[in-house]
């Protein structure tokens, strides 16, 4: 097949730099998720709950996750082509809209005591989601 | 927008791989291309008229016959 020859040439310097940005932001979650795991109690994925977290590993966290992700997607936007940056920023627009019609329309039925209290990391879930699928449709369609 | 750049790789017989490379753009932006489901930038446009030393309203067709003399 055509599509299929010269599957093992190098790497160009704008791959490299994209696999480069993917890698370091898995990287970053899964070792604080990791971590974080590990250092929860009550068995299941205690990653999602709202437990209480030492302050030292919520401050390294915290700097882990900023920097991380900073540093990532500095080289990521260096090394995407216009299709994919395309593809994130229709995904991040759609993440946008899915928390701007979830986050106040929650607010407003807890205030009337018709739903539990909003929860940031379920909002962050979900517009996270939202954006990853629009991404891969966007991207591998 | 209709588009011949899967005709014109393959006279020169390159994969959609080797397409990207020549390009510096991912497989599946030059697939995407290839099957209109993105137009691409007025740059990426250029770069392919070069490659293939052609201009772009050889390459690309966005059906609007004679524009070009209006």
């Amino acid at each position: 097949m055509t599509e299929t020859r010269n599957m093992k040439r190098p790497m160009s310097p704008r791959r490299k730099r994209y696999a480069a940005g993917i890698g370091l932001a898995l990287v970053v979650g899964v070792v604080l998720g990791a971590v974080m795991q590990r250092g929860e109690t009550g068995g299941g994925l205690t990653i999602f709950s709202n437990a209480p977290l030492t302050p030292g590993f919520a401050t390294g966290a915290a700097i882990l996750w900023i920097v991380g992700m900073i540093v990532s997607l500095a080289i990521y936007h260096r090394a995407v082509d216009d299709h994919e940056e395309r593809a994130y920023l229709w995904a991040g627009l759609a993440a946008w809209y899915t928390f701007t019609l979830s986050a106040p329309t929650w607010w407003v039925l807890h205030r009337a005591s018709l739903a539990p209290a909003p929860d940031a990391m379920l909002l962050f879930a979900g517009a996270l989601a939202v954006n990853l699928i629009v991404w891969l449709w966007l991207k591998y369609r | 927008m209709n588009n011949k750049l899967k005709v014109l790789r393959a006279m020169r017989n390159w994969s959609q791989a080797e397409l990207a490379d020549r390009l510096d753009v991912s497989r599946q932006a030059v697939n995407a291309i290839e099957t209109g489901k993105y137009d691409p930038s007025l740059p990426l446009a250029f770069k392919l008229a070069r490659l293939f030393e052609m201009p772009i309203e050889e390459i690309f067709d966005d059906g609007h016959e004679g524009s070009d003399n209006d």
